[in-house]
């Protein structure tokens, strides 16, 4: 009886945390009991019917039917909480002001109750199938007496419902003001697990490479078989021992999500807050458009291959919910580099910019190369140098030098990790109208774990300070740190790398956050 | 605001990438287990470390079944009757435990040597 109470027990959690947070994060909204009852029958008729196929949907697609669909399912389910949390973003702070009274309006807009109803249909469904499945196994071979299996399935179904109903009502003591701040993260720590758990999906039945079949096993400290391991399953995506590729999906869904999500929540805050802080804030925008941030965080390697043509696009957006005039600034860059000698790498550059709120800009066109300066591995340093000329559109902009040393260090065996340190320590000089004449000095820094080629670690640090000779006080210089995932994998002739990383604001005047991504195609000729 | 990505672009972007990059293996070696009553047969099996395997499970009882390692990371149901495929690894060297969720008497072990 036990046995079967723990199994059902295990198949309701899922879906019954998600119908708690659903519920808690929907709060307010008309109807909604209504929309969430209707996904919970559809989703228990449609388990019913899943269950009674599943023979059927075994052999479908070469095999992998089982899979697909239930990826399809976690997909499905991880689209409507985007969506959710995205029109959350734009309207949580009205509905948190004054709960019920923009009800109507609330439903004269997009309406997310079609979403609420799928997200608990695909929760229901994808755990049902399998208990239905269990249940109808066990009726049928009666292994035990029939009342203690009954007891049992009801037991373990309670107790499942049981976590659900607590979830939502320990969300509910949350005040209103908070309440769909921490519901909407819920739900994109939520829509980031289901995504890595579609991943693991495809994995199984091979359609994806795994880019490392296990990074990690922290099953020694949280199995996730143990009930506080489920829970953490479904409510943070953990898994003991993850594949490359679902701690990809994971991130990448985080990203995807969130960025927009903290981007709109800013922007369709306080639409009619007129007066002084508007004032201070179209000065503020005013001179971003007159001196755009060209943040360009990226870290240099001193290592240059000669015949090697790199193909690369470099994107970053900055997040800033106390000064708007620093929130969604964006940088694009687009750049071909190609090893003309076995030391020198020349590199063309387009980046395109736009300040918080403003239209893109066709921002610099710049010259760059490295040089490596020593073979790699030969010395204690591996040592390179960059220099840079960026040529700006814009008349009244100054053109700008940067030139300084790419130091490398790799450390194996340091407390059983191989780590692989880089600096890049670059000077920064302006010239031609409305140049300043003071050198500037910005920093990079990269401290790299050699996991696997798919996938490693990084801990990044940025910075900058405009004036070298008057630095002025650490609050009016930016600093930042943050992790980052680098990797790649072989594609056709060449190798397709990527990075991602989050870069968090250290001093004051630095943005919150900001988000910045990689990608490269290299080949060799 | 100009832009509002798409919320799930670049996951279904990112996913495409992967996909395209897929070797296309069939050569994989495979190996079958079979579950009957409340046992697999064979309970032990040693495969290959380092490469990917593929295991065909068979279940032969009545009632369905679910094939499961938390090791392994692999969850799959079988139909009473039916045969599934399962892709596995490359794994490290190790034990490798799984049962049949629905019948936890029903364990195995698969050894990667």
């Amino acid at each position: 009886m036990l046995a079967i109470a723990v199994i059902v027990f295990r198949e309701v959690l899922e879906a019954a945390l998600i119908i708690g947070i659903v519920m808690a994060a929907s709060y307010g909204i008309p109807y909604r009991t209504r929309w969430i009852g209707a996904g919970l029958g559809v989703g228990l008729l449609g388990s019913v019917l899943v269950a009674l196929m599943a023979g059927r949907i075994a052999v479908a697609f070469a095999g992998a039917g089982q899979e697909l669909l239930n990826v399809s399912i976690l997909l499905l389910a991880v689209g409507m909480l985007a969506w959710h949390n995205i029109w959350m973003a734009r309207h949580g702070r009205e509905m948190a002001a004054h709960a019920r009274a923009v009800g109507e309006s609330i439903r004269a807009g997009a309406r997310p109750l079609t979403a609420l109803a799928v997200i608990t249909a695909s929760a229901t469904l994808r755990e049902g199938a399998e208990t239905v499945l269990f249940i109808s196994g066990i009726v049928s071979t009666a292994q035990e007496g029939r009342m203690g299996m009954i007891l049992g399935g009801v037991g373990g179904l309670a107790a499942g419902v049981a976590a659900g109903v607590a979830l939502y009502a320990g969300l509910l003591r949350i005040p209103l003001s908070r309440l769909f701040t921490v519901t909407s993260w819920m739900v994109l720590l939520l829509a980031a697990g289901l995504a890595a758990q579609a991943a693991g999906l495809l994995i199984q039945a091979d359609l994806i490479p795994a880019l490392g079949e296990q990074l990690w096993d922290t099953s020694f400290v949280l199995s996730e078989k143990s009930v506080a391991g489920s829970i953490l399953h479904t409510l943070l995506g953990y898994v003991a021992r993850p594949a490359g590729v679902q701690v990809l999906v994971y991130l990448i869904t985080l990203l995807a999500i969130g960025v927009p999500m903290r981007l709109l929540a800013r922007t369709t805050a306080h639409p009619r807050t007129a007066s002084a802080s508007t004032a201070a804030l179209m000065l503020g925008v005013t001179l971003a458009a007159v001196q755009p941030a060209r943040a360009d965080m990226k870290v240099r390697y001193p290592g240059v291959e000669q015949g090697e043509v790199e193909i690369e696009h470099n994107g970053l957006v900055t997040i800033d919910h106390r000064k708007p005039e620093r929130n969604g600034e964006q940088s694009y860059t687009a750049s071909i580099a190609y090893g003309v000698t076995s030391f020198w790498k020349l590199e063309l550059e387009g980046e395109f910019a736009a300040g918080a709120g403003q239209r893109f800009n066709e921002e610099a066109g710049t010259l760059e190369n490295t040089f490596q300066l020593t073979p790699q591995g030969k010395y204690f340093l591996d040592l390179g140098f960059f220099a840079e000329y960026a040529q700006a559109r814009g008349r009244h902009t100054p053109n700008e030098f940067v030139f300084g040393p790419i130091l490398q260090k790799e450390t194996r065996g340091v407390a059983g990790l191989d780590l692989l340190h880089t600096a890049n320590l670059f000077f920064s000089h302006e010239v031609g109208s409305g140049s300043s004449n003071a050198t500037g000095f910005e920093y990079a820094w990269q401290t790299r774990l050699l996991l696997n080629p798919y996938l490693d670690p990084a801990v990044e640090f940025y910075g900058q300070i405009e004036a070298v000779g008057h630095p002025g006080r650490y609050s009016r210089q930016e600093h930042f740190v943050g992790p980052a995932l680098l990797g790649g994998v072989r594609l056709g002739p060449g190798k397709l790398k990527y990075e991602v990383g989050y870069q968090f604001g250290l001093s004051h005047a630095a943005p919150t956050g900001a988000a910045r991504w990689q990608l490269e195609y290299e080949v060799r000729f | 605001m100009q832009t509002r990505a798409k919320p799930t672009g670049g996951l279904v972007a990112g996913l495409l990438a992967l996909l395209l990059a897929t070797p296309a293996l069939a050569e994989d070696p495979s190996f079958s287990l079979t579950l009957r009553g409340q046992s697999f047969e064979p309970a032990t099996l040693e495969v290959p470390a380092g490469q990917k395997i593929t295991l065909h499970i068979t279940n032969t009882n009545a009632t369905p079944a679910e094939f499961e390692s938390e090791t392994l990371r692999r969850e799959k149901v079988i139909p009473p009757g039916q045969t599934v495929v399962v892709y596995v690894g490359p794994l490290r060297p190790g034990r490798y435990e799984f049962e049949d969720e629905f019948h936890p008497k029903a364990r195995g072990v698969l050894i990667a040597r």
